[in-house]
């Protein structure tokens, strides 16, 4: 009888029916744009991504994808954490030899060790670029599109630039050399100095009260446990709101260039999951239904420039670790403070503004480590948090370049930027023995390097 | 088949309002419930994490017979220390920082001076600086420049009973009008 349906067997075994497909259907590279949707539905490595992306958010020139190259280098220096942590020995006794060992004896291990170190002094510069970026366009503001909550990814932002400053820090005191036993102490009496529990604080950070086995593996661990793993959920996070905004601030331009109005609520006709979810309709639908012409499959055309830059910052690195030595300073040696002692570039900012901060009012003296070192950053962190709530720009100033509407505040924040840069130039390059003064120019004057 | 929505001899159903408010109570006793145990296990490992016992090192500690020091200056790394002496007067001062705990260093005077500290004379030799953030001492231990909020810190010095040997009192601090002069 022909009423029968076809039941027939496909090559493969499977059953042919509508949406049941005899062989998976994704590739690296769709010859449909079903098949490039299917390729982010089927693959657990593609889930992340959009199904369409607006084309100018992919601009090289927008982002400069630091945001991906950020997440390249944690990825990166999880996976080249890795084998140190199985030849690194956290004891005070032990760890320089350790250390040493991995520089000097194990084979490839001053490789790993260089692509650990170079990858987290690039992760800082990265993430650093990546917030000024952010700030510098307005990609923290709300544009067209609905239940958008940009603010708060800025907000998850600064927590994770925080973390990687946290992390930078645990990691260079764990080779227990001077530059860590130093490091330390200073970082420690920072805690310190703040009124009332600031004591109680430094205790509970190093263990104790002297700088020992206690202060050494606590650091360890945070090192290797608990701030990877607090930047590792903030960076899903990160990427699930970036998700949920519909893409990066500059995706909400075509609304705004292009004069069409977002659709209204209600249950409209919608063609995304999520519309279907929500009985709404978010802007990403209706750009990519009505502007085709301005998107393009996230695979294959996403995918390609994300792990262009994954594997290019990978190569940057393999490669730079060949050439460029990580040092080791003499053991740490709690009874000579070396001359000058100086925290690695990114804190030196601090350094310099811990040393300028000491004021008299009278007999009356606040220490520049509480006024530098805890009160300065701390209201510059809050203020940096609290920057969307402050900016009062229109929403056609987001995902633009120095828009017009935020001149203003995009010069403030470069001043900031700049005042900071010069302080670590300053640090860098103009700090001498006794952290006196010096032009670039001018020699050193020669002094014992022990007492 | 019939069914009884109400069979005779069974208790009458609650009100409707009565289960609310039970289940309301029940609720919110298993969320409390739930809190505090977090919360207690929670508090119960951070305290873990704050030390009980401190194995310092003693604050008092033998520096050595009077006589083995030189006239002037000598830094005790150990103790981070200067012990100072003139002739038959001691007086020790903290190599510590005040500002943020480096240990700082003492550099000779191109020459000494006699001065009055704190009512008594004192011989001045060396000033004092830190590597860490430029803060800079007199000899006497009083902070002059720099980010250091508070002089240097001295210690009192008296002589054990039972050898003789310099003994320095590490929880101790005293004035600037301390010397220990010997016999």
């Amino acid at each position: 009888m022909s009423a029968e349906p076809e039941t027939r067997p496909v090559p493969g075994g499977s059953p042919s029916a509508p949406g049941v497909h005899p062989r998976p259907l994704w590739s690296f590279r769709p010859r449909s744009d079903r098949e490039a949707g299917d390729a982010v539905v089927s693959n657990f490595l593609l889930h992340w991504f959009p199904a369409k992306t607006y084309k100018p958010s992919l601009d090289w020139t927008y982002s400069f994808w630091l945001g991906t190259a950020s997440a390249a280098l944690f990825f990166l220096l999880v996976l080249s954490g890795l084998p140190l942590l199985l030849l690194y020995v956290p004891s005070v006794e032990r760890a320089y030899g350790s250390v040493k060992d991995i520089e000097y004896v194990v084979t490839f291990g001053s490789w790993i060790r260089a692509v650990h170190r170079i990858a987290a002094h690039l992760m800082v510069a990265v993430v650093f670029l990546h917030l000024v970026r952010v700030f510098l366009t307005g990609a923290y503001k709300n544009g067209t599109g609905r239940g958008q909550r940009r603010e708060w990814n800025w907000v998850i932002g600064v927590g994770l630039i925080v973390l990687t400053l946290f992390l930078s820090f645990t990691g260079y005191l764990l080779p227990w050399d001077q530059l860590a036993y130093w490091a330390v102490t200073v970082g420690t009496n920072i805690a310190s100095s703040v009124p009332f529990v600031g004591p109680e604080m430094r205790e509970l950070l190093i263990g104790g009260r002297t700088i020992d086995q206690a202060t050494l593996i606590r650091f360890y661990v945070l090192h290797v446990i608990f701030l990877p793993g607090a930047v590792g959920a903030l960076f899903a996070y990160h990427m699930w709101r970036v998700r949920k905004d519909g893409g990066l601030a500059k995706a909400d331009r075509w609304v705004l260039e292009t004069g069409k109005v977002e659709t209204p609520a209600g249950r409209t006709k919608t063609y995304s999951l999520l519309g279907v979810a929500r009985g709404t309709a978010p802007a990403i639908k209706a750009t990519s239904l009505q502007a085709r012409d301005l998107t393009v499959n996230a695979v294959n055309d996403l995918v390609r420039r994300a792990a262009i830059v994954t594997l290019g910052t990978f190569a940057v690195v393999s490669i730079l670790a060949c050439f460029v030595p990580s040092p080791l300073e003499e053991p740490a040696n709690a009874l000579v403070t070396p001359n000058p002692a100086k925290a690695p570039w990114y804190f030196l900012w601090l350094q310099e503004i811990v040393t300028d901060t000491t004021i008299r009012i009278g007999s009356f003296t606040i220490n520049g480590a509480f006024l530098g070192g805890v009160l300065l950053p701390g209201a510059l962190l809050a203020l940096l948090t609290a920057w969307p709530w402050l900016d009062r720009s229109s929403r056609e100033a987001a995902g633009v370049w120095f828009a017009r509407d935020r001149r203003r505040q995009n010069l403030v924040f470069l001043a900031v930027v700049l005042v900071v840069l010069a302080f670590t130039v300053v640090g860098t390059f103009m700090r001498g023995p006794y952290w006196h003064f010096y032009w670039p120019w001018q020699p050193w004057p020669e002094l014992p390097t022990r007492i | 088949m019939t069914t009884n929505p109400a069979p005779a001899g069974a208790p009458p159903a609650p009100e409707p309002a009565e289960t609310d408010n039970r289940r309301d109570f029940l609720m919110k006793v298993g969320i409390g419930a739930g809190v505090v145990a977090l919360v207690g296990q929670a508090g119960a490992s951070l305290r873990s994490l704050v030390p009980n016992v401190s194995y310092d090192a003693p604050t008092t500690v033998k520096l050595g017979l009077p006589g083995d020091f030189p006239d002037g200056l000598k830094f005790l790394p150990d103790q981070r220390l200067f012990v100072f002496r003139d002739g038959r007067t001691f007086h020790a001062i903290s190599a510590v920082c005040t500002h943020l705990g480096c240990t700082v260093r003492a550099e000779a005077l191109s020459r000494t001076e006699e001065k009055e500290v704190a009512g008594k004379p004192l011989r001045i030799t060396h000033r004092f600086l830190c590597p860490c953030h430029g803060s800079k001492y007199k000899g006497d231990g009083a902070n002059e420049s720099g980010p250091a909020p508070k002089p240097l810190a001295w210690y009192e010095l008296s002589l054990a009973a039972d050898d003789g040997q310099l003994v320095v009192d590490l929880a101790h601090e005293v004035g600037h009008d301390f010397r220990l002069t010997l016999a």
